[in-house]
């Protein structure tokens, strides 16, 4: 791994542990989790289900908070942020793209894609623009006046992800982005995914599908809330790296 | 890049939202709208109505006159026991005259007795027409003005002359297209010449001031008998003298009546005014209770916002979930779901206001109550109703903007 300094990590991950009570009994869903990840990079978190990833996903988004250890996202610690503060953080850093699309039903394509902007206030003409050179990245700008019930599922995800595009955040966060889709729209998904990553987004995806994972630079993997391997995409997919866990320290 | 003009962002937005939801689930939002609205109609209806009432009552009385007194053995508004009233001694003439040479502060003077007969002329004839009698005095009192001839006079009186002054609606019932003045009329079998017609006065309380005779005094008497008690109508100058002129009053009414000392007035002094204070402190209570019914209907209204509200925010879970997770503060979700349930209430207040409005209409065509609706009570009622909405949206808003996103977007 890279012996970058944790200054230049976009995302920095520090001994993070994530605990629940659940009828009274405590799940420890993360036990001390540690690791870095660099503007630009494009990095798989893998796992079974019961691993924490995704756990770990909804820490990364910002939409729980670690119950101890330090998350330091572009350079702010938002592990001790109130709600508000973190609606904003989730507004500016990060672009969300679902499993389920989770596109609003009601409203066209191109008003699903405005719909970080208008939380960021910005003004009505200017969304419009901005959300249509958004859907003009994933080739949709002939479908943006229509609803979701009126796409494809592949349009759907290419919907979500010009919404997860179009307010220009830190990183795209992915939660088994091809998960509900037949595999070559998955596969055109992916692609997208490349494009972008060369395009110099900073990409996270989580799966429990090693052939995607493979796909990626890099992929870390997840068991029983710990990391059990973290390097090359290919060989942690196929369970062939080695367990790297001094990447992630400091 | 923080939060550049939040509040504005929440109210569009907000509002946005709302105006989509309701057009999206439109017979939804009529059923839920009907409940504010039928409270809303209630209260107004009732409003309408009473401050109707109390409008006409009070237009009614100041044609009374706010200068007037009725001096009588009977209160206008009898409180306890009626036999305490009934076996006090009638007015006699000579107490009359003995008023009038020590109240000179008195403008006017002329008692007063009536009763319900039928009057006929010709071939026409009408039933329970006001005869009453009195003298010349009593028109500067009554507030009625000459339309044609001439009103009572002194010497009427005197000689006991047959003749009448009618009402405007006597004149209308027995002389259609004929001039009055000059002619008989018959009031139970007795003659009577016409002198004089009356202006118009209108309705008190549902009963016409123009179904009316008036006799001399004296003739009313050696007409229909000396058995009954008459009341002493009076007038002063200005309304500002009604005050201390009734003060006056009690006193030189006790010495007239040779009163004992230490024991309670044997008369009442009526006025107009007071008996507007006794009639709104009656339909005071009325209100009370009306305003209370309606209050209810809304509060039961106000419960099915909530109801509505509390299925919406469930159906919509998985929304609220995926603009948290883009950015949608707790502010800005409870906002929504506030001005939803307040837009909702508020279109059922103007549909309230509109039927509202229309039945205390349909009421005061149909009845005599004349309906009476004041621009403010429009605004109240609308007001009234978003607020009912945005009181009774707060839990349900609350409740959404709560959720945990993680949790509100996994809900199937």
């Amino acid at each position: 791994m890279s012996a970058a300094s944790s200054a230049e990590k976009l995302i920095l991950v520090e001994d993070i542990t994530r605990v629940f009570h659940v009828g009274g009994e405590e799940v420890r869903a993360l036990r001390g989790v540690s690791f870095g990840i660099s503007r630009g990079e494009w990095v798989a978190i893998i796992g079974q289900s019961g691993s924490g990833k995704s756990t770990m996903m909804n820490v990364l988004g910002c939409l729980d908070t670690p119950t101890s250890g330090r998350y330091m996202l572009n350079g702010k610690d938002v592990s001790r942020m109130s709600d508000d503060e973190l609606a904003v953080i989730r507004n500016v850093e990060i672009g969300f793209i679902f499993q389920t699309f989770q596109l609003l039903p009601k409203e066209t394509a191109l008003a699903n894609v405005e719909l970080p902007l208008v939380y960021r206030g910005v003004s009505a003409r200017e969304r419009r623009e901005r959300a249509k050179a958004a859907l003009d990245k994933v080739q949709l700008t002939h479908r943006m006046h229509h609803r979701p019930n009126e796409l494809s599922g592949g349009q759907r995800q290419r919907v979500a992800i010009a919404r997860a595009l179009v307010a220009e955040p830190s990183m795209l966060l992915a939660d088994e982005p091809t998960g509900n889709l037949d595999s070559a729209t998955g596969e055109e998904i992916v692609r997208l995914f490349e494009q972008l990553h060369q395009a110099g987004h900073t990409l996270v995806l989580v799966t429990h599908e090693p052939k995607l994972a493979a796909r990626c630079p890099r992929a870390i993997r997840l068991s029983d809330g710990q990391i059990v391997a973290d390097g090359d995409g290919r060989q942690v997919a196929m369970g062939t790296a080695s367990d790297v866990l001094s990447a992630g320290g400091t | 890049m923080s939060q550049p003009s939040a509040f504005r962002v929440d109210v569009l937005e907000g509002a946005r939202i709302a105006v989509m939801s309701l057009r999206a689930n439109r017979l939804r939002t009529v059923l839920t709208t009907l409940g504010i609205g039928i409270g809303v109609a209630t209260l107004l209806a009732i409003v309408g109505i009473i401050q109707g009432l109390n409008t006409s009552f009070h237009q009614q009385l100041a044609t009374f006159g706010a200068n007037t007194m009725y001096v009588s053995k009977f209160p206008w508004m009898i409180k306890g026991d009626w036999w305490r009233y009934r076996n006090r001694k009638n007015f006699t003439m000579d107490q009359v005259q003995r008023l009038r040479a020590l109240a000179p502060f008195l403008s006017a003077m002329s008692p007063s007795v009536q009763r319900l007969a039928d009057v006929a002329h010709g071939g026409e004839q009408m039933s329970t027409v006001r005869i009453q009698g009195v003298t010349h005095e009593y028109l500067n009192i009554s507030g009625y003005e000459i339309t044609g001839g001439r009103f009572l006079t002194e010497a009427d009186d005197t000689t006991t002359r047959p003749v009448a002054v009618i009402g405007a609606d006597v004149v209308d019932g027995l002389f259609p297209g004929v001039s009055p003045v000059g002619q008989t009329i018959r009031i139970e079998n007795r003659t009577f010449q016409v002198v004089g017609t009356l202006s118009r006065k209108g309705k008190m309380v549902g009963e016409s001031l123009d179904l009316i005779v008036f006799i001399p005094f004296k003739t009313f008497y050696s007409s229909f008998g000396n058995r009954r008690g008459f009341e002493i109508a009076m007038a002063v100058e200005d309304a500002s003298q009604v005050r201390s002129a009734e003060d006056q009053l009690v006193g030189i009414l006790r010495r007239v009546r040779s009163t004992p000392p230490g024991a309670d007035d044997d008369f009442s002094i009526n006025r107009p005014e007071a008996m507007a204070q006794t009639y709104e402190q009656l339909t005071g209570a009325l209100y009370g209770v009306a305003v209370g019914v309606g209050l209810i209907t809304l509060l039961v209204g106000g419960i099915g916002i909530m109801n509505i509200m509390l299925v919406s925010v469930r159906e919509r879970t998985r929304e609220i979930g995926v603009r948290r997770a883009l950015g949608a503060r707790k502010r800005t979700i409870v906002f929504q779901f506030l001005m939803e349930a307040s837009s909702v209430s508020a279109v059922g207040g103007l549909l309230g206001t509109t039927v509202g409005l229309g039945t205390a209409k349909v009421v005061s065509l149909i009845t005599p109550l004349a309906a009476d609706v004041r621009p403010m009570t429009v605004v109240a009622g609308v007001g009234f109703a978003a607020l009912v909405g945005l009181l009774f949206g707060i839990w349900p808003a609350a409740r959404a903007a709560n959720l945990d996103p993680v949790e509100a977007l996994r809900y199937e």
